[in-house]
C-alpha cells in the first residue's frame, strides 16, 4: 500500500473535494495536512470526546455509528469531523475504521483558516453539507 | 424599524438591515456593498407565495418586515419566521427544486437576492461561505437529532 | 579469533530479535531483560547511538535535561525534566545526561548525546551484536528469519528500532544534482555561496541557521509557509532556537522564503537554476544558487518488510501500526523508537505526541515490551492492588507528576481496572486510545492533555464492562498541580458511580 508523494497528489486530485484546486494548491494541500493511518476496529471520531479535527478519507472504509448502531460507511473521497470542529461540540457518532485506513488529518483549530485559503474547496463543503441537509429532510427551501 | 410598503430602501439602508443578519457577519465591506447593490426589495399582501414548493429556486430571501409561514404540503405550517430571518439558500447552493413553500403571513418585504450573485459573492468572501456552512452544519445536526428522538 | 568468539547474539534461533542501538533499540533490549525474556540485539553500526552518531549536525539536541529539577535525579519523576536520558529501574542507572553535559546548555551536544546512550549501554551491561547488517527478511511457518551479513536469525517475534534516517529526494527532474542534508558538508565550505534548500521543516531550518553567517544568499522553499513550535503550542513546527532565518527574513537580511513546489533543478555553468511553482500564482519563478540542498525529510529504512506483508504509509513510508506499535498487517513484527510516530493516538486538536523523540520514545519501547511479554510469552507484569479510598489521591497525583503523561500527552495514560471480583488494580501505563476503544474490563485511566488555548489540565477516561470509554475533562491549575479541591470531588463523584460507591 505504499503510494509515493506523486501518487498521493494524483489521488488527491481525483477528490470531489480537491477537484477545482490547481496540481500545486495540491500539493500544499498535501503538505499541510498529516498522512496518518489507522488499523480495523480504531475510532477515529468519538461519540461524546472532545479535540476532534478533520478528516479526509485517501484509501479503507470506515462506519458512522450512534450508541453502536451503524448508520452509514464512508469511503475514499469522503470527509468527517467538520460538523464538530465547526460547531465547536463533540460528535454526536463514532466513527470507526472498517478496515486498515489512510486519512490526510487537519487539527481543528486550523479548519477554519484552511477553508478560507482554499475557497474552491470552501465551496465544494458547502455543496456536500447542503446534500447532507437536504438528505435529512429539513423544511428550509 | 418599520418600513411602509411605499417607500423603497436605498442602498445604504439596506447594507445597514443586512450588517445586522447573523449570515452576514463579518463580510468584506466590499461585498456588502454589493450585496446591498444587488438585493432588490420585493414586498407582499397577506396570503401571498414568496416562493413555492417544487419550483426552481431563484435566489435567499432575507425578510425585512413582517413574518412568514414556511409549509410543507397542503397545510403541514413547519416554521415562523420574522425579520431577520432567512431561508432559500438551500436551493441557491445545489439547484435543487425548493422543498417547502413560504408564504406571507402578514403585509411582509423581504429581500433578494438572486442565484447567481449569491453565488458569485460566496466565491469570493471566504467570510460568508464560512458563515453559510456553519449555519447549515447547524441544522444538518438538529435534524438528525430530530431522526434520533 | 577471540574477538570474533567473544561477540553476543551469534546467528541462531532466539524468542525475540532486536535490530538497531539508538535509543529505541536498547530501551526495548532493556525492558525485555528487565522481564526475562530472551532476546538478541543486532545493529548494522559498529557502536551504539544510532542517529545520534551523526545527527543534529549543527547546533545542540532540541530536547533538554535540565541539571536542577525539583525532584532527586534517580525519582521516576525527574524523567520529565530529564528529555534525553533512557528508562530504567535501577536508580543507579537513571539521569545518566545530566552528569555527562558541560554546563553550558540545558540541551546536550550530540557528542554528549552519543555518549549518554553509550554509558547507558556500558552500566547497564546490555549485550548489542554490531557490525551485522539486516539484509533481507522471510518467513518460517510462525518464525521470522532476519538474513544477516554474518547469518540467519530465527526468532517469533522481531522489534525493528532502525529509525526513520534514509534519505529521501523526489523524484522530480533535476535532484540526482542536488545533495541530500546527510551529506552537508562542514559550515565553511559554505562560505559566499547563494544556497537554496528545499524544505522548510526543522532540517531545512537547522541548516539555515548553521549556515546564516556563512552563506551570501539564503533561500528556503517548500510549498506551504513554516509553521513556528511557539504558535502551535506543541513541539510541531520549527523550533524556537531555529527562528533566527525567520527574523533574518523579515529584516531582509539576506534569507527568502518562497511558498513553493519544485519543479525542476538544471545545470547551469557552474550554478544550479531551480524552476519552481508558486502556491500562490501557480507561476513558475527560476531561482540561481551554487548550492542545492534537499532537507526533503527521511524515509524507514525497512529493507524488504513490505515483501512479507508490512505495509506502510505515507512520505516517510512508516510502517501501519496498532496502538501497541505492532504492524497492522503481520502480527509479531514490532517497532520501537522514532518510527513509533507512526501511531497517530488520540491527536486531539491536531497536536502530535512526541513518540517520534527519545523522551517519548523510551516510554512507548517500554510499554511495547510489557505487551510483547504479556501476549507471546505470557510474562505478566504484576498490578499491584490499590485501596479504593486512596485512588482519587493517587490519580491526581499521577497526574500532576508522572513524566508519562506529561512527555506523552493524550497518548499514554495512567490506568487502573474497576473489576469489582479482583478489587482495584494498577494497570500501570497504557496506550491511551486502545484504552478509551477496547471495550474490555471496568477501569479508569487519567491523562494529561492540552487544548487548543493551551490549557494543561487532566482527562479521565472512564470505561464500563465492555462499552468505550467516556470522556471527561478536569480543571488546570497555575503551577499545574492538579490535586484541588474541585478536581478531587469531580473525581470523586465521577469513580463513585463507576465503582457502585466503593470508592469516594
Amino acid at each position: 500500500m505504499a503510494m509515493s508523494q506523486q501518487e498521493l497528489i494524483d489521488t488527491l486530485s481525483g477528490l470531489a473535494l480537491f477537484a477545482d484546486l490547481s496540481r500545486p494548491q495540491v500539493e500544499a494541500v498535501a503538505h499541510k495536512m498529516a498522512e496518518e493511518s489507522y488499523p480495523t476496529g480504531q475510532r477515529i471520531l468519538r461519540q461524546g470526546f472532545t479535540g476532534t479535527g478533520f478528516y479526509v478519507i485517501v484509501d479503507g472504509e470506515v462506519a458512522v455509528k450512534i450508541d453502536g448502531n451503524e448508520i452509514s460507511r464512508l469511503g475514499k473521497g469522503d470527509f468527517f469531523g467538520e460538523m464538530s470542529v465547526l460547531l465547536g461540540e463533540p460528535p454526536v457518532a463514532d466513527i470507526v475504521t472498517t478496515r486498515q485506513l489512510r486519512v490526510l488529518h487537519l487539527g481543528g483549530p486550523e479548519l477554519e483558516g484552511f477553508l478560507r485559503d482554499y475557497p474552491p474547496v470552501m465551496l465544494r463543503m458547502l455543496k456536500a453539507v447542503a446534500t447532507r441537509l437536504r438528505n435529512a429532510n429539513r423544511w428550509r427551501s | 424599524m418599520r418600513y411602509r410598503a411605499a417607500v423603497a430602501l436605498s442602498d445604504e439602508q439596506k447594507a445597514k438591515f443586512l450588517g445586522d443578519v447573523p449570515l452576514f457577519a463579518g463580510i468584506s465591506a466590499e461585498s456588502m456593498s454589493r450585496l446591498a447593490a444587488v438585493a432588490g426589495e420585493q414586498d407582499f399582501t397577506a396570503g401571498q407565495f414568496i416562493v413555492r414548493q417544487g419550483q426552481v429556486g431563484t435566489g435567499l430571501y432575507v425578510i425585512v418586515d413582517g413574518s412568514v409561514q414556511v409549509v410543507r404540503g397542503a397545510d403541514d405550517v413547519l416554521a415562523t419566521l420574522t425579520a431577520g430571518d432567512f431561508f432559500g439558500e438551500l436551493s441557491v447552493i445545489d439547484q435543487q427544486p425548493r422543498n417547502a413553500s413560504v408564504q406571507a403571513a402578514q403585509p411582509t418585504t423581504v429581500l433578494a437576492v438572486a442565484s447567481w450573485d449569491l453565488l458569485a459573492l460566496l466565491e469570493q468572501d471566504p467570510a460568508l461561505s464560512l458563515n453559510l456552512i456553519k449555519g447549515l452544519v447547524v441544522r444538518v445536526r438538529a435534524a438528525g437529532e430530530q431522526h434520533r428522538h | 579469533m577471540a574477538e570474533l568468539s567473544e561477540r553476543p547474539f551469534p546467528p541462531g534461533d532466539y524468542p525475540v530479535v532486536v535490530v538497531g542501538s539508538g535509543p529505541g533499540g536498547i530501551q526495548a533490549s532493556y525492558y525485555l531483560r528487565h522481564l526475562g525474556i530472551d532476546h538478541a540485539v543486532i545493529s548494522a553500526d559498529p557502536v551504539p547511538g544510532g542517529m545520534f552518531r551523526r545527527f543534529p549536525f549543527f547546533q545542540r539536541l532540541l530536547s533538554w535535561t535540565k541539571p536542577y529539577g525539583p525532584v532527586p535525579r534517580d525519582d521516576r519523576f525527574y524523567y520529565w525534566y530529564d528529555w534525553n536520558s533512557l528508562l530504567a529501574e535501577e536508580p543507579e542507572n537513571r539521569a545518566l545526561m545530566p552528569d555527562l553535559m558541560d554546563g553550558t546548555s540545558s540541551f546536550p551536544s550530540r557528542p554528549e548525546m552519543e555518549l549518554n546512550l553509550a554509558t547507558f549501554v556500558e552500566r547497564t551491561g546490555l549485550k548489542i551484536r554490531y557490525d551485522t547488517s539486516w539484509e533481507s527478511t522471510s518467513r518460517e511457518g510462525e518464525r521470522f528469519v532476519l538474513h544477516t551479513s554474518d547469518g540467519d536469525y530465527r526468532c517469533q517475534v522481531a522489534i525493528f528500532a532502525v529509525g526513520v534516517a534514509k534519505p529521501y529526494k523526489p523524484d522530480t527532474p533535476g535532484f540526482d544534482l542536488v545533495a541530500h542534508y546527510v551529506d552537508t558538508r562542514p559550515a565553511a565550505t559554505y562560505a559566499g555561496k547563494r544556497l537554496f534548500i528545499v524544505g522548510k521543516e526543522n532540517s531545512g531550518f537547522e541548516l539555515a541557521t548553521g549556515l546564516l553567517q556563512w552563506a551570501q544568499r539564503i533561500v528556503l522553499a517548500s510549498p506551504r509557509p513554516a509553521k513556528l513550535s511557539v504558535n502551535s503550542h506543541s513541539l510541531a513546527g520549527i523550533r524556537a532556537r531555529y527562528v533566527l532565518p525567520v527574523e533574518d527574513e523579515i529584516l531582509g537580511g539576506g534569507v527568502f522564503f518562497l511558498n513553493a513546489s519544485i519543479a525542476r533543478i538544471e545545470r547551469m555553468g557552474d550554478s544550479l537554476r531551480v524552476y519552481c511553482v508558486r502556491s500562490d500564482t501557480g507561476m513558475e519563478i527560476a531561482v540561481d544558487a551554487d548550492e542545492v540542498i534537499a532537507a526533503t525529510g527521511f524515509t524507514c529504512p525497512l529493507q524488504d518488510l513490505q515483501s512479507i506483508g508490512v505495509d506502510v504509509f505515507g512520505r516517510s513510508e512508516l510502517p501501519a501500526m496498532t496502538n501497541y506499535w505492532e504492524s497492522a498487517t503481520v502480527p509479531g513484527i514490532y517497532f520501537a523508537g522514532t518510527i513509533g510516530q507512526g501511531v497517530s493516538g488520540m491527536k486531539k486538536y491536531g497536536l502530535p505526541a512526541n513518540s517520534g523523540a527519545v523522551h517519548g520514545a523510551r516510554y512507548n519501547a517500554r510499554t511495547m515490551v510489557y505487551h510483547v511479554a504479556k501476549q507471546h510469552f505470557g510474562v505478566d507484569v504484576p498490578q499491584p492492588s490499590v485501596l479504593p479510598n486512596s485512588l482519587v489521591d493517587l490519580l491526581l497525583a499521577e497526574a500532576t507528576h508522572a513524566p508519562e503523561l506529561w512527555n506523552q500527552k493524550s497518548y499514554l495514560a495512567r490506568a487502573f481496572s474497576l473489576d469489582p471480583a479482583q478489587g482495584i488494580r494498577d494497570s500501570g501505563v497504557v496506550p491511551l486510545a486502545q484504552f478509551v476503544d477496547e471495550e474490555g474490563a471496568a477501569g479508569v485511566a487519567i491523562a494529561v492533555e492540552t487544548d487548543d488555548t493551551g490549557d494543561i489540565h487532566p482527562a479521565v477516561y472512564v470505561r464500563r464492562e465492555n462499552k468505550p470509554a467516556v470522556e471527561t475533562l478536569l480543571s488546570s491549575q497555575a503551577m499545574h498541580d492538579f490535586r484541588t479541591a474541585d478536581n478531587r470531588a469531580q473525581l470523586s463523584e465521577i469513580l463513585r458511580g463507576a465503582t457502585a460507591g466503593a470508592v469516594r
